[in-house]
């Protein structure tokens, strides 16, 4: 008995999905090669071209763990939670919590914040350029209006703290990176993922840095992340933190100008 | 002659494409890499000045019962306003169900039943495109035993109905012939002529499949024997189109892609003998 066409894709997505369904290899052709040996073609390219795609956004994690490893954390989530959407790229929100729930993985405590990075990273590449905030737009606003004022991070920005110094790890685990050792008691890691012109990079902050950064990407004016800042690190330096933040392109040009 | 062969352009190639803009007839990208505002967007624009393009979905699902997802369309609609390419073209095959993406080109019985999705599909498609597009045939692992017609006869039926235009991938005819026992020549024979808009052309692997060989189409090797003499067939009978060599995993270095475009050039230029009379 044939199955409608809406039944019989509903039986097949099951299928790849993982589940067996008998009433599916009884209306494929089996002659030479049984059904459900075709049917595994199938469900293996599912698993496999995920598991590929989620080794290509989560590149740092995939050097890590290595291939074997990899796939068996990628083919985890992939049964947990297939794409809901044809952009690969935009495939994986999930698989940081993934890899933190993810019982053998213990063992790399810093593993889900490498995730986050891989994923800010992403977002952040694909995301518009925009415009950035320069000296020059500060200049054309009057000083007394300068503490109320707000300022955001650019589209696709994305601030990530880790307990570990995820930064180091990210950079010798890069393609031709020479052999380093990382210390995991190193000390926490603030970075800020950004967009840039030809691609997506993090800079390194300090604890105030982070803070201030938070509390304007938290819709705080520049006074109130500035106090957010100095009581998160009482060394905190506005004007310091200020331009050497702004020479480094990490906030969108302001809205109204 | 003219070079009618293209490559597609994948990202490791995206930097050298844009130094030294190599001659080649045009640059196929796969729209679902370049929805994303990404410096890869940019940089295909760019390119869109010096060469033609090409682009081809993999995700908006033409056979599905659901119909089209309506903002992965709009997305594509955007890209292809913005590119304005030569061609725009997806699969005979479907891989959403149930707001779920499977990322394979999942067969479909051809019935009528089946037809009626594809046709309706394909004509939201050209609606929000305001132009044509082409369906390619794709790789086949199995078939349903209540299918009634065969894939090039319903091809032809849904080129009729909707008014698009095919795109004829050698290699894809090549694995699926294999793998239902079909004769490759047979299947070529007796398409419409006139709605033939482009040739695709890829390398495949052979796995073991209880014990059976079974041709996977995994577009990571050069272009096959078996291919270039369904290429010679295909143009032989249907005459010269713009021609694309795809290759998408374990990518070569890209003079060996633009070696396989020479390739179908030269072929074009004399199609032998042989696969005349085998035509």
């Amino acid at each position: 008995m044939p199955l409608a066409l809406p039944d019989l894709q509903a039986a097949f997505a099951a299928h790849v999905a993982g589940g067996d369904r008998a009433d599916l290899a009884a209306v494929i052709v089996g002659d030479s090669i049984p059904a459900e040996a075709r049917l595994r073609v199938y469900r293996h390219h599912v698993s496999h071209s995920l598991s590929a795609a989620l080794a290509a956004t989560f590149s740092t994690v995939h050097a890590l763990v290595g291939e074997g490893f990899f796939r068996g954390l990628a083919q985890g989530f992939v049964a947990e939670a297939l794409p809901m959407q044809p952009v690969l790229a935009e495939y994986g929100a999930g698989f940081p919590a993934f890899v933190a729930a993810y019982e053998p993985a213990r063992a790399l405590p810093y593993l889900a914040d490498i995730a986050r990075l891989d994923w800010a990273l992403n977002v952040a590449f694909h995301s518009p350029e925009g415009r950035r905030l320069a000296m020059a737009d500060l200049a054309v606003i009057e000083p007394d209006r300068l503490p109320s004022l707000s300022i955001a991070l650019p589209l696709g920005a994305a601030l990530i703290g880790s307990h570990y110094p995820i930064n180091r790890i990210w950079s010798a685990s890069q393609p031709g990176a020479s052999a380093e050792t990382v210390d995991l008691e190193g000390g926490r890691a603030d970075l800020l993922v950004l967009r840039r012109a030809d691609d997506a990079a993090f800079i390194v902050l300090d604890g105030g840095e982070a803070a201030f950064v938070a509390a304007l990407a938290g819709g705080e004016s520049l006074e109130g992340a500035a106090e957010h800042a100095a009581s998160a690190e009482p060394s905190f330096d506005l004007s310091t933190a200020f331009a050497r933040l702004l020479s480094l392109e990490a906030f969108a040009a302001l809205r109204q100008f | 002659m003219a070079q009618v062969a293209g490559i597609g352009l994948r990202s490791p190639h995206l930097a050298e494409i844009a130094r030294d803009l190599p001659a080649t007839g045009f640059l196929e990208i796969h729209a679902e890499n370049y929805l994303g505002a990404s410096p890869a967007r940019q940089a295909i624009e760019r390119l869109r000045e010096a060469y033609a393009f090409s682009v081809h979905a993999v995700g908006l699902s033409l056979g599905s019962t659901g119909g089209l997802d309506e903002d992965h369309l709009a997305r594509v609609t955007t890209l292809v306003k913005r590119l304005d390419p030569a061609y725009v073209s997806d699969h005979l095959s479907w891989s959403v169900h149930g707001g779920r993406y499977y990322n394979d080109l999942l067969p479909l019985p051809y019935t009528e039943e089946a037809l009626d999705v594809v046709v309706r599909n394909v004509g939201r498609l050209q609606e929000a495109l305001g132009r044509q597009v082409s369906i390619e045939n794709p790789s086949c692992y199995l078939g349903f035993a209540h299918s009634t017609l065969t894939e090039p006869e319903f091809l032809a039926e849904v080129v009729r109905r909707s008014g698009c235009g095919l795109l004829l991938d050698l290699n894809n005819i090549v694995v699926t012939a294999h793998n239902l026992r079909l004769d490759p020549l047979a299947w070529l024979s007796g398409l419409p002529a006139e709605a033939i808009t482009e040739y695709h052309l890829a390398g495949h692997a052979v796995n073991d499949c209880d014990g059976q060989p079974m041709l996977i189409d995994d577009h990571g090797s050069r272009v096959g024997a078996e291919a270039w003499a369904l290429f010679d067939a295909a143009v032989r009978r249907y005459g010269v189109r713009p021609t694309l060599i795809e290759w998408d995993t374990d990518i070569p270095a890209l003079p060996v892609l633009l070696e396989e475009a020479g390739k179908a050039d030269r072929a074009i230029g004399s199609p032998s003998p042989h696969a005349a009379r085998a035509a």
